[in-house]
């Protein structure tokens, strides 16, 4: 299991788990609902499109190019096919 | 509860009377072509308000469809009915407490699976729906094969392809909604099943509930309520006044709870995805070997980590290349017709009604000279706008968000942010209500202090006429200059702000990007007018009635003989002295400056007022006869259309013309030009239009800013702050200059 964010270009993987919301903290708390509603969610393949060291990623999960901040990347945990 | 027994509660549902209004109800993911499909089904119709309460756009239409009455209302574009997001929160509350007749679900069948969750989601709301399977065109260009029949029976509602952008199967869909509207009973979907433990469960919260609170029951569907429950679902929790450790729903997924531990909304969120992919998995067959298409070999250019920022800059000056050019003929030929053909009319129709002199004078020195000022804008402003609905409607305005996220970092905001302020580009107003795309309210208001020093639409009259009479060797650079510095000086705020008021981390970066498509004209040209339209507005009224008020103020103590012993006179001898170190220690500045900050372009009007002359009347000349009138501005139209493609042309570098002969006739057209000449240095002008960038952000922005925060504060310190940056910068600037001898 590798975080999110450290996936090269091009690399796929599969999603283990986002890690959950934590009750009264953090500036987002429905950061990663809202992630899995729009499709991130445990199980699914996705392929790395742009991770160019700093700044945001993107990432592409079935038919949609999802972007999203490197640390919320962190926090979503993958499976890499290469590894 | 078997699925289905939310009959009950559906069964009030009568089929319409021919002469009753059908609501139909548009909701969808963001970027499955909804608004496309509206605006082929209805058109230059729809009605834009807000959402009460919130500044979420509301887009309705009424009109009649195979004769019967139709309301059309759009729901924001939502992945989920969760409540994460207020646009969740607003299409969900719209739809179980407003009950329209039917759903029209827009799916982009090109992204079937997630799509669908959103489907199942309010299948469950037990209303009558129709499903558009809509970028049908695309899906099938990708080999992507659908069992049309199969999803419908599954679903248990009628499924229509369409394709928005070609207005294909609008029709077949508006007679399916009709249908269902007809026979509601046999249009509500077919729920989805949970597993019998989560089924009796859902039981146990509806029988609790009917014991104990059986009003909720027929306020929401049953079935949907007891689920929601179980999920501690935080604004239904509160609007039936329940704690979230209620006896009837702990009671029932106790032992749930003891099985699949805690988190029942994940429970069941998973359980819906499942259904969605099983459902996609039946119905859609995928080509085996997927090409890279169009859309990722755009992006792996554009969001490349070293072309991208200059892609970008690149991107934005052609954009204001292209608006200028095009529209500078245009807005040459209004101002033309302006103050020559209609003042000449305006005139005339008074001198025939025997109006009094001060009438004549109103109409000529006040509403046509105040009005005018600004209503030779409207090119340059529509112009804009196009370039920006382009820029959205394309998909490009995301990867600007996703460039420009990294640098936004600096100034404590994300790239989402970016979007507001480059929308502030063409009118603050819709920038400030463009934050509303921003989850977290710090990055909410930092974005809309910031959102006032990106220079808009109307503070565009002001450069031009000083830039014209000053820098017109130079416009393009000097105009640039002004638009950078309000860029630099947002990023230096920013900074400050970020450390005096918004301390924390950075903000989280979420945004779906849409593949490229290109716009239809017909939605480029709705979206344009949509968002041009309120500068009319603004023009017609606002403008309309702060140009006679400056006009009576100019005339009052009335018969005053000398304009600056007039009441703005006076108020701007007082204000004098504060602008004087800046350079513009006049009367007129001082009282151009006040009437504009109720709009800014309005300083332009103000002036025009100030430094008008009356002609004198020998010099008069005789107004050509009607029909050489109208001729001379058919002509005149025409050449404009022909020097604005030139313009175009010539920005791609084929072909260069000079502007130098119409700028000299400008000059000769404007007396406010010579005047201006006699009150400003090339210097002085310069601060001036700087002052004029950044102070202080004009009134409608301050209403915007009201509505959308429901305070004042951030006005107030907005206010602030850019009066206190204006007059620095403006007097850095003007000293600075006399320092190096550039003159003063």
């Amino acid at each position: 299991m590798s975080p999110l964010a450290f996936m090269a270009e091009g690399e796929k993987a599969e999603i283990i788990s986002l890690r959950p919301r934590l009750e009264g903290g953090g500036k987002c708390p429905d950061c990663m609902e809202h992630l899995k509603d729009m499709g991130l969610r445990p199980g699914k393949q996705i392929e790395m499109l742009t991770n160019s060291g700093g700044g945001p990623l993107l990432l592409k999960v079935d038919e949609s190019r999802i972007a999203l901040g490197r640390g919320m990347a962190m926090k979503i945990y993958v499976r890499r096919e290469s590894l | 509860m078997k699925p289905g027994a939310g009959i009950q509660y559906a069964e009030d549902r009568d089929s319409k009377k021919s002469n009753e209004t059908i609501t139909l109800a548009v909701a969808g993911n963001p970027n499955a072509g909804k608004s496309t499909l509206i605006n082929s089904i209805a058109g230059t119709r729809l009605q834009v308000g807000n959402w009460p309460g919130v500044t979420v756009e509301k887009k309705t239409a009424f009109f009649e469809h195979d004769g019967r009455k139709i309301k059309l209302v759009d729901l924001p574009g939502t992945y989920s009915l969760s409540p994460y997001t207020q646009e969740e929160i607003i299409a969900r509350d719209y739809l179980v407490n407003e009950k329209p007749d039917v759903i029209v679900n827009v799916v982009d069948a090109t992204n079937l699976e997630r799509n669908l969750y959103l489907t199942l989601q309010l299948a469950e709301l037990e209303i009558p729906l129709v499903l558009a399977l809509n970028i049908y065109d695309e899906a099938e260009a990708k080999g992507y094969r659908f069992d049309l029949e199969a999803l419908s029976s599954m679903l248990g509602v009628a499924v229509i392809p369409t394709t928005a952008t070609k207005r294909e199967g609008v029709k077949a869909l508006m007679t399916a909604a009709l249908a269902a509207a007809d026979s509601p009973r046999q249009s509500i979907p077919k729920p989805i099943t949970y597993g019998d433990d989560i089924e009796r469960a859902a039981d146990a919260v509806v029988g609790g509930l009917s014991a104990e609170i059986p009003e909720a029951l027929e306020q929401y569907p049953p079935r949907w309520l007891a689920l929601k429950l179980m999920e501690s679902d935080s604004t239904v929790l509160e609007r039936l006044g329940m704690p979230a450790d209620s006896r009837i729903v702990a009671d029932a997924v106790g032992h749930l709870r003891k099985a699949h531990g805690d988190d029942m909304e994940a429970l069941l969120a998973d359980a819906r995805y499942a259904q969605a992919a099983g459902l996609t998995r039946e119905v859609l067959k995928k080509p085996d070997i997927r090409k890279r298409d169009l859309t990722e070999k755009i992006d792996a250019v554009v969001l490349n980590r070293f072309f991208g920022i200059p892609i970008f800059l690149a991107a934005m000056w052609l954009m204001f290349k292209l608006t200028f050019d095009i529209s500078k003929p245009f807005a040459d030929w209004l101002g033309a017709m302006i103050s020559g053909p209609f003042k000449r009319a305006a005139e005339a129709l008074v001198s025939i009604m025997q109006a009094p002199a001060w009438i004549a004078s109103l109409v000529s020195d006040g509403i046509i000279a105040g009005v005018g000022a600004v209503l030779v804008f409207v090119p340059v402003i529509f112009a804009m706008m196009f370039f920006i609905t382009f820029l959205e409607g394309s998909g490009y305005m995301a990867r600007a968000a996703f460039v420009m996220d990294r640098a936004m970092h600096a100034i404590g905001l994300h790239g989402k942010s970016f979007i507001p302020m480059l929308l502030g580009f063409g009118c603050n107003v819709p920038a400030i209500y463009a934050t509303r795309m921003l989850e977290n309210p710090k990055d909410k208001a930092l974005t809309a202090l910031l959102i006032p020093l990106t220079s808009c639409g109307a503070r565009l009259p002001v450069y031009v006429v000083f830039i014209g009479t000053f820098f017109a060797s130079q416009a393009a650079t000097v105009l640039w200059s002004l638009y950078v510095m309000g860029i630099a000086l947002a990023i230096c705020v920013g900074m400050v702000f970020k450390r005096m008021i918004f301390r924390g981390d950075a903000p989280m970066f979420i945004m779906e990007l849409p593949p490229y498509r290109m716009p239809t004209f017909r939605s480029l040209m709705i979206h344009t007018w949509e968002k041009g339209k309120h500068f009319l507005i603004k023009a017609g009224t606002c403008i309309l009635a702060v140009s006679i008020i400056v006009w009576f103020l100019l005339n009052m103590p009335w018969g005053v003989e000398n304009k600056k012993d007039s009441y703005l006179g006076q108020v701007g001898q007082v204000i004098a002295p504060a602008l004087k170190p800046l350079g513009f220690g006049s009367w007129e500045a001082g009282s151009a400056l006040l009437a504009g900050l109720v709009a800014k372009e309005i300083v332009v009007g103000t002036m025009g007022e100030i430094y008008v002359k009356k002609e004198e009347e020998g010099e008069k000349k005789e107004a050509p006869p009607i029909r050489e009138e109208l001729a001379g501005i058919v002509t005149s139209f025409g050449e404009a259309v022909k020097s604005a493609g030139m313009n175009v042309v010539s920005t791609v570098g084929i072909a260069t013309i000079s502007s130098d002969e119409s700028e000299e006739k400008m000059a000769e057209r404007m007396p406010l030009r010579e005047e201006l000449q006699k009150q400003f240095t090339p210097l002085s002008a310069y601060a001036f239009i700087t002052f004029v960038l950044l102070y202080m952000p004009c009134a409608v922005v301050a209403i915007a800013m009201r509505q959308e925060f429901g305070t004042w504060k951030w006005y107030g310190i907005a206010f602030a702050y850019q009066i206190v940056l204006a007059w620095v910068v403006a007097f850095v600037i003007y000293q600075g200059g006399k320092l190096l001898g550039l003159g003063g």
